[in-house]
């Protein structure tokens, strides 16, 4: 390895993230909302069967996959322009697909040839017509960024204006990215399970336990928003902040075992002021059962004879990287190996993320980096020493070879995927964390002779 | 018509061969208007001819030309694709991996991860131009992996901000020393994606294949997908040895196209420009007949290829020996078979093969739907007129529907028909299908239903599916479907292009 092949290259090879329009699937993550896509003949299938087929086998649902309405834009849509396809094609949406919200997306085309997409969307929204626009463009930026633009969207555009009162004890809650993030939908329903088991109503606005479009009008009338992600939402809090005067709660870090999640709900709990009894009550009877568990799985970890990994690598977005990050670290005791964070996060986020990992547990520091590329990836971890065993990694279907060469087990835990079949199955919170025990040792374990 | 080699860019199919991707009729009425009907394409001209097009205001996503080109000289093992496009073109990265991996794994080669990088455009690439980056990148594939050939895709964004891809790739092939090879693939420059096979074949031809062959007489070009090796046994009982093309090569393989005796396919869809094109330029010749699928059509097949390699003889043992073998096999499946429908949804000419299968099995057909629909191949060859092989040889297909992977579409088609279960290779409709309680036989191994064997594979196959029913019935029961009532009630599927071509009469008569 030479020095010039890890200088920064604008080049990626094997992606870990799609484009903005890949937010479509923002869309489709809310019960009863469809997308419609302004862009080439390709470019929804594709941001579906990789973001959301390959990548844990997720299925489209009920608005998402090859149901997608698009443009499909030709050469006459690039050299005339696309608005009155795009208004052609939004009028037979309305008759053909049964949807509460239409959230019309751009791709590359429409935003390169200029298409007056918000006139066109005005023209319906001034009928009443439930639905609204973001240009998301392939060039202006991947999926997180896509992400954002596309639930502004929907709370300027849908959710409107607000100044009646609040709900005290309801919360909008931002967190993983739904799709992109594999195990999103399990993961949603354990953090929606464990704010209401201390007292709050959780909007969770995406996944199956999401009250759709009805949800989503309650955004403004909730307490506050948690922030429950490294930076993902945060724009989108200041947001509402901005718009509603609701103010919010950054917790950079998903919790994942007990240790992390009691503290997260105290701290929660806190800032909503809410009664303390119940509160605990709650945690205790979470720890309770979660303890129960561990102590079964103690037997194993303490005394299986085949060697079990020490040092361990994380190589994806910085949600699920930090989560995994600190609960390895102070629940399991591993050594941090390397933690790579790979969704380019926005630069003013970048060094309070890293702060979080140099203060990772009292007496454990280590350095985070931020890489796209995972030829260059790979080649930094080639290039680190591990001791003498190899580490486990948790990563995603690109580390599946570098896992076999480096001799060590692989557990699959973000984008893409592609060696993972997931239903409900969630890694954070008490119920979470045990599924992730299960799943890191049957690895290791089923490697054995 | 010639195929024009001359200019780095590939003709479209709908102008080279007057694609539609929107009809509805019968089989029959599809086979007259496309011309070959008369068995002399001479008279229709140079240009394609003209089939009514049935399209109107509702499409859904589809799939572009450049996931074709990812998922061909993406795949070629020791190539590297570089996609000069924003990030979000090369998210395909991870669907054709997983299909290489698999690939590669079912015909015995090392398994790797496929060699694509993208060129990550941004905001400011579009105003100042992405050249720069793509040299770098390109440099890159270079260094990183030392590829035999590099390949750039490009993408609706740089064809839209102008990019000279054709001015960068040749001096960066003059500076590295390998071929350095422009696919033109913009989504947007062809209503149908299968032009992103001919763009990749277009450039193979005009960069790699060998230009001064030494000719290998045993050698038979296999111009297929990732499908598992059928042609080697098939081929070696006549004496001949295969060069399967494009998917999973090397580059070698590539270049060794122009050697070869004669080429051959698993579907006319994927593979006529490139077997047109070296009987063009090599004279190697392309082999015209049925494709091989069925007893009917594998034995004319057979014959075909043993006529132009003149090993008759081989092939007349090769095929009685095996009409002998599946006999009873085949009356066996036949029997349980009996009265089960089926429907195809797949690409075009393999639809036409996978209806012949079907039948030869004894599976009712009343329904196909095909993703688009060339009224003739490159050749202009009456003799690959495969839709009228299918009608000849089979019956008359009723409802015979082109829609391209239009899943809206697709529900009224099934309701005409009901079928016991479909018939898919690409994704998207077997979703519908299985909440509307029809289970899908997902033909990932496109070679699966080819020659003899096949018909026993696919007959096993839908014995397989049929059990499946319990789980998708269930599933209906419970199902949501996105349409509305009002669409879902609508029988003909194509009542809104209808609506929108009276209404342009109405209005330009």
């Amino acid at each position: 390895m030479t020095s010039q092949t890890l200088e920064k290259s604008n080049s990626i090879e094997q992606v870990r993230y799609g484009c903005a329009i890949g937010a479509l699937h923002s869309a489709t993550a809310i019960p009863r909302v469809v997308p419609i896509t302004h862009c080439g003949p390709g470019c929804a299938d594709k941001q579906f069967m990789n973001l959301s087929f390959y990548n844990g086998f997720q299925g489209g649902g009920y608005g998402g996959g090859a149901v997608v309405p698009s443009t499909n834009a030709t050469e006459r849509e690039v050299v005339f322009g696309g608005a009155d396809r795009l208004r052609e094609l939004i009028e037979a949406t309305l008759k053909i697909i049964d949807a509460d919200l239409y959230v019309v997306v751009t791709g590359c085309i429409a935003d390169l040839v200029g298409d007056d997409v918000g006139s066109v969307v005005g023209e319906f929204q001034r009928r009443g017509v439930p639905i609204v626009y973001a240009e998301t463009g392939g060039f202006r930026g991947n999926n997180f960024t896509g992400h954002e633009l596309v639930v502004k969207s929907i709370i300027d555009q849908y959710v409107g204006e607000y100044s009646g009162p609040r709900e005290r004890g309801t919360i909008n809650l931002w967190s993983l990215l739904p799709v992109h993030n594999t195990f999103w939908r399990g993961d949603l329903s354990e953090l929606k399970r464990i704010l209401e088991g201390i007292g709050l109503k959780v909007n969770v606005l995406f996944g199956h336990e999401s009250g759709g479009v009805a949800e989503w009008k309650e955004i403004p009338k909730a307490q506050f928003n948690l922030v429950l992600s490294p930076w993902l939402g945060l724009s989108i809090a200041q947001h509402l902040e901005k718009k509603y005067g609701q103010y919010f709660l950054h917790v950079p870090s998903i919790p994942i075992g007990a240790k992390e999640t009691s503290a997260f709900l105290r701290k929660v709990a806190k800032f909503a002021r809410l009664p303390k009894k119940q509160v605990e009550t709650f945690i205790e009877q979470e720890e309770k059962r979660y303890y129960l568990y561990l102590e079964d799985f103690s037997d194993f970890y303490a005394e299986y004879w085949w060697g079990l990994p020490a040092k361990f690598v994380v190589i994806g977005d910085s949600a699920y990287n930090l989560a995994l990050t600190r609960f390895l670290v102070n629940q399991l005791g591993l050594i941090p190996g390397k933690q790579i964070i790979t969704e380019n996060p926005p630069d003013d986020f970048r060094e309070a993320i890293r702060e979080e990992y140099r203060r990772i547990a009292e007496d454990v520091s280590t350095e985070v980096e931020f890489e796209e590329d995972s030829y260059t990836i790979h080649q930094k971890i080639r290039a680190t020493d591990f001791g003498h065993k190899p580490p486990v990694f948790f990563g995603t279907t690109w580390e599946r070879d570098l896992a076999k060469e480096m001799k060590g087990a692989l557990v699959e835990v973000g984008f893409p995927a592609s060696y993972e079949v997931v239903i409900n199955r969630s890694y954070v919170g008490y119920r979470g964390a045990l599924s992730l025990l299960e799943k890191i040792y049957t690895t290791i374990v089923s490697a054995s002779a | 018509m010639a195929i024009n080699l001359k200019t780095p860019v590939v003709e479209s199919r709908e102008q080279r061969l007057g694609t539609v991707i929107a009809w509805d009729g019968s089989a029959s009425k599809l086979a007259k208007e496309s011309g070959y009907a008369s068995g002399d394409c001479s008279s229709c001209g140079s240009k394609a001819r003209k089939l009514c097009e049935a399209q109107g205001p509702f499409t859904q996503g589809s799939i572009c030309s450049e996931m074709m080109v990812e998922c061909q000289a993406g795949n070629v093992r020791d190539a590297v694709t570089v996609q000069h496009s924003p990030i979000g073109c090369g998210a395909g990265q991870v669907i054709y991996n997983s299909i290489f991996r698999n690939g590669l794994a079912s015909r015995g080669l090392p398994v790797q991860n496929l060699h694509l990088i993208s060129t990550n455009l941004r905001e400011k690439d579009m105003v100042y131009g992405g050249i720069g980056k793509l040299e770098e990148s390109v440099r890159e594939a270079k260094r990183r992996h030392d590829p035999k050939a590099i390949f750039i895709a490009t993408s609706c964004a740089t064809g839209i901000i102008g990019d000279d891809v054709d001015g960068a790739a040749s001096a960066l092939e003059e500076e590295l020393g390998i071929p350095v090879i422009p696919l033109h693939c913009e989504g947007f420059k062809s209503k149908h994606w299968s032009t992103g096979f001919d763009a990749t074949q277009h450039g193979i031809v005009r960069q790699i294949v060998n230009k001064k062959p030494k000719k290998q007489k045993d050698l038979v070009n296999v111009i297929n997908l990732w499908g598992s090796d059928v042609f080697s046994p098939m081929l070696g009982e006549l004496g001949l040895r295969v060069n399967y093309v494009v998917d999973m090569a090397t580059v070698a393989e590539l270049a060794q196209l122009s050697e070869a005796v004669a080429t051959v396919s698993h579907c006319y869809t994927l593979a006529t420009y490139m077997a047109q094109a070296l009987e063009q330029e090599y004279g190697v010749p392309e082999i015209k007949a049925p494709q091989p699928y069925g007893t009917i059509g594998t034995d004319a097949w057979l014959r075909e290829v043993a006529r132009v390699t003149h090993r008759e003889e081989k092939a007349e043992a090769y095929i009685a020996k095996e009409h002998e073998r599946i006999a009873s096999k085949l009356e066996e499946l036949r029997g349980k078979l009996k009265g089960v429908k089926g429907y195809v949804a797949t690409g075009s000419a393999y639809a036409h093969a996978m209806v012949e299968v079907l039948r030869e099995l004894g599976v009712e057909v009343e329904g196909t739907v095909v993703f688009h629909h060339d009224p003739v191949y490159d050749s202009l060859d009456p003799r690959q007129d495969t839709l009228s092989h299918m009608i000849n040889h089979s019956g008359e297909v009723p409802n015979f529907s082109v829609s391209n992977r239009q899943q809206y579409q697709f529900y009224a088609l099934l309701q005409k028909v009901k079928p016991d279960f479909i018939i898919v290779r690409h994704n998207g409709l077997a979703p519908l299908a299985s909440r509307l309680g029809i289970p899908a036989i997902p033909l990932g191994d496109e070679h699966h239903p080819l020659g003899y064997q096949g018909l026993l594979n696919l007959g096993e196959s839908i014995l397989d599916v049929l059990a499946h029913r319990k789980f998708h019935q269930d599933l209906a029961a419970h199902a949501r479907i996105p349409y509305k009532k009002s669409w879902l009630a609508e029988s003909d599927p194509y009542i809104l292009a209808k609506n929108k071509i009276a209404h342009q009469t109405l209005e330009n008569p």
